[in-house]
């Protein structure tokens, strides 16, 4: 009894600072939207800041990044002699992880396993992009078919919980299937697209709790889902942040943090030699996502995660603050085609328009109200910020 | 023009979509929904989905997924499994579905082909022939059931008897050939082709667009189908939807026709 | 607004579903009141002759729906057989046609065929249309569209001929005369030529 009070106090708590004077960075474009957002003196976010001090300082790109990365990608091939590939790569279609199967495979010469999780809401350019890259980059694919029904159901318990983050069974499968995999196959090394040049700036957990936190996803399953998950891949904060790297040796490197990595001209460069397509909007890779950022997420909540894409872009000095405003400005989903999007996530989810709508409307819940690992996860970040072991980080 | 067809065949099981070898080991390839919708973005001429439980479990066809899977077609779909009756047919069109493909029903109540003809148009009857080599002697002979059930009917014979009774189209599906991806069977597409004037697709053993282009080249106007080639690819058949963009269908049927 | 006629034949749901997607208002008309006030129709059909016509006899719609293409001349389109009812018979079926534009449906003469596969026309084609304007707007080069029929409409005088499409030899594969349109192909199954087709129509 009393914990469900605890809960709905935090609650109201993060509700009341909603109410908060509406402020936005002087440098990026975060905004009081962002529960948690603090600015310093110029009118500077933490943001912005925690990027000049923590990131900026130990981010190279030139001679000492490509010097590390030749050091990591000789002990890749090394210990990846005489086996079919040396590592596997996360591949969604995005631009990130297909830039990325560009530089390893072609810059650098590794022999990756293309690794595409298929979560049932791929578009049709992510997995034409997927081919070209295959393709022209000659590399072998493996996909891991999520089962649909169990995907179908989680998300849907994650839309009857009430909290923002309901792409969660998207997200925390793709990297949960990587995991199994490498630690099934005994390899070593998993390489992922993400970057700081276009992901300095964080979403806010208030808005996209962590997505591998099993301890949520398990409660909000065991509440609202309605089948048991049989095939659905599970991982967990302490098995593949501390068992896979320190027991088992399965490290995850992200090499786009040690190449100058310029996002238009990486996709032009890719549109050039494999005939990739560009995105009409972010996240187009998944039906969903798109659905999820551009409209769920700031309809609902408030939440706009341009910003978020927009103020990395500013800080890496690829978009001007002014052109982000401008952006911003407009609604981030098309409001033209949002209808006949809304159908089909309804339709393929095997629910009317009326209950999708419902869930959009339902009271808000946040990650607070279910159970969590949300402590074991301050923890470690802690300690491995006090280590020098990541720098940045979701707050 | 005319050009050949090139159509994508997928198979429903359990709800799911899932791609056999020989008729067995249903290997799980998604959901229906959203591979139909990827096809239909990549503007397949045709496509066809069966499925596979319905006949072998006597259920009804699943007509809210038809439904759903014709509502993201911009092009001609056919369905095909558990259909045994007129009533069932013209439902299965009414749900905005260009054609039906019977199979046990051929072999069982082939005037279901007329009766059928005679609400839907010939047009949209599609008689599926799925046809094994027999070991001793090595004819071709027609089963049902997903290759379960024998018939002892020669698919010539039944290919032309359908032709008679007012189909509109003869499919014939190759289960030797079924997932191998080492091409498709000519002997066979040779007996059928030379037997009706009816237009044929033919199904099973596809393994490259070269594949499609031997059969282009040899038969002429025919439905070129496949199942394991537009839904895997490499060595690992690793699950990923693909079908030849225009230029590249354009490049197989130039110079083969 | 778009009209579709519903008398029980041709996939009516595909051509509202293209019209939604296209954000064009569309209607399916079930009563003679809807015909009445239609402002653009669409006559879908599949399936034999004498079975489309006599379902459309039956409807109740027939008589509106000649007042309004026939006296208020409300544009129309007639899709596959809905093309082949338009004109004064079949040799499939024994039935008067609705005798809108002149001419027979008459069956391909197969004797004259070189290939094996011979009826019905079935697959991608590509029409050649007379027009540039109209219907046919930016679909003047690479038109290609779905067909499946046995029979083809035979006008009686070359003018109403919109497009050809080569099967064995040249023949309309889409005919108008004044606000009267029948094309023979499928444009709710072709993809984005078809797609265009039908935007163009309401946009006429």
């Amino acid at each position: 009894m009393l914990r469900q009070e605890n809960r709905l106090a935090r609650g109201n708590l993060i509700s009341w600072m909603d109410k908060r004077e509406y402020q936005i960075c002087t440098n990026c474009v975060m905004d009081t939207s962002d529960s948690k957002i603090t600015f310093d003196g110029n009118g500077v976010c933490d943001h912005c800041n925690g990027y000049y001090r923590d990131i900026l300082p130990k981010w190279h790109t030139d001679e000492r990044g490509k010097l590390a990365l030749e050091s990591i990608i000789e002990k890749i091939k090394r210990e990846g002699k005489g086996k079919d590939f040396d590592c596997i790569m996360g591949v969604s279609g995005g631009i990130d992880s297909s830039y990325l199967a560009y530089v390893v495979k072609e810059q650098f010469g590794l022999r990756p396993l293309v690794f595409h999780v298929d979560a049932g809401w791929n578009s049709q350019i992510a997995v034409n992009n997927i081919e070209k890259l295959v393709d022209g980059l000659n590399l072998d694919l493996f996909t891991d078919v999520i089962n649909w029904e169990e995907m179908k159901d989680l998300q849907l318990a994650f839309f009857k919980s009430g909290v923002p983050h309901i792409d969660v069974p998207q997200d925390h499968s793709f990297f949960a299937s990587m995991y199994k995999f490498a630690a099934k196959y005994k390899v070593n090394y998993i390489l992922t697209g993400a970057n700081y040049s276009t992901e300095c700036v964080r979403n806010p957990m208030e808005w996209m709790y962590y997505q591998s936190d099993a301890t949520q996803l398990k409660d909000i399953h065991r509440q609202f889902g309605q089948r048991p998950l049989k095939t659905y891949s599970l991982t967990n904060i302490l098995w593949h942040k501390i068992y896979l790297p320190y027991i088992k040796g399965i490290k995850v490197i992200k090499p786009l943090d040690y190449v100058p990595y310029h996002k238009e001209e990486a996709m032009q460069l890719l549109v050039d030699r494999f005939g990739w397509q560009r995105y009409p909007q972010k996240h187009f890779e998944s039906r969903f996502t798109k659905f999820y950022e551009a409209y769920w997420l700031p309809k609902r909540f408030g939440y706009d995660t341009r910003k978020v894409q927009y103020s990395s872009l500013i800080l890496t000095g690829q978009m001007t603050r002014e052109e982000a405003l401008g952006k911003l400005s407009k609604p981030a989903y098309d409001p033209e085609e949002i209808a006949h999007e809304f159908e089909y996530i309804a339709t393929k989810l095997g629910i009317s328009v009326e209950e999708l709508q419902g869930y959009m409307d339902a009271p808000k819940k946040t990650y607070k109200d279910y159970k969590s690992q949300e402590s074991i996860y301050l923890a470690g970040a802690k300690m491995m910020r006090l280590l020098g072991l990541e720098r940045g980080g979701k707050r | 023009m005319l050009r050949p067809r090139i159509i994508p065949c997928l198979l429903v099981h359990n709800g799911g979509l899932v791609k056999t070898q020989k008729f067995t080991n249903p290997k799980y390839v998604g959901d229906p929904i959203n591979a139909v919708k990827i096809f239909n973005e990549k503007e397949v001429d045709e496509l066809i989905v069966v499925d596979i439980d319905a006949t072998v479990l006597g259920k009804e066809p699943n007509y809210t997924l038809i439904k759903h899977l014709a509502t993201e077609c911009r092009m001609p779909l056919c369905y095909g499994g558990g259909v045994r009756s007129v009533e069932q047919i013209d439902k299965i069109i009414s749900l905005g579905v260009e054609k039906v493909a019977l199979s046990a029903a051929v072999v069982e109540t082939p005037e279901l082909i007329t009766l059928a003809a005679e609400v839907v148009g010939g047009q949209s009857v599609v008689a599926v022939l799925d046809v094994k080599k027999r070991r001793l002697g090595g004819r071709y002979e027609v089963m049902t059931h997903n290759a379960t059930k024998k018939t002892g009917l020669n698919p010539v014979d039944l290919a032309k008897k359908a032709e008679d009774l007012g189909a509109g189209e003869v499919v014939i599906n190759s289960i030797d050939q079924d997932g191998a991806m080492n091409g498709y069977d000519f002997d066979l597409i040779q007996k059928v082709r030379e037997s009706i004037s009816l237009p044929l697709t033919v199904l099973g053993g596809a393994g490259s667009l070269q594949d499609i282009e031997s059969l282009i080249s040899r038969f002429g106007i025919v439905g070129a189908a496949a199942g394991s080639l537009f839904v895997f690819k490499g060595v690992y058949r690793a699950v990923l939807i693909n079908y030849p963009n225009r230029s590249e269908k354009d490049a197989l049927i130039k110079g083969n026709l | 607004m778009i009209t579709l006629v519903n008398y029980g034949l041709g996939n009516i749901q595909a051509f509202a579903n293209i019209y939604k997607r296209l954000n064009i208002p569309s209607e399916i008309a079930t009563t003679p009141e809807m015909l009445k006030r239609a402002e653009k129709i669409i006559l879908p059909g599949v399936g034999a002759f004498d079975w489309a016509m006599k379902r459309l006899n039956e409807s109740g719609l027939r008589e509106s729906l000649e007042e309004r293409v026939l006296v208020d001349k409300v544009p129309v389109i007639g899709i596959c057989v809905g093309m082949q009812m338009m004109a004064n018979r079949s040799e499939e079926g024994k039935l008067d046609g609705l005798g809108w534009i002149e001419g027979d449906v008459k069956r391909f003469d197969e004797s004259s065929f070189t290939q094996k596969t011979h009826l019905p026309h079935m697959g991608w084609n590509d029409v050649e249309p007379k027009e540039g304007e109209g219907l046919f707007r930016n679909l003047q080069v690479d038109a290609r569209f779905y067909f499946l029929h046995s029979y083809y409409f035979a006008t009686r005088h070359p003018q109403h001929v919109l497009s050809t499409t080569d099967y064995n030899g040249r023949y309309a594969s889409s005919v108008r005369r004044d606000n009267i349109f029948g094309v023979q192909f499928h444009p709710e199954k072709s993809h984005q030529w078809g797609i265009q087709l039908l935007k163009n129509f309401a946009e006429m």
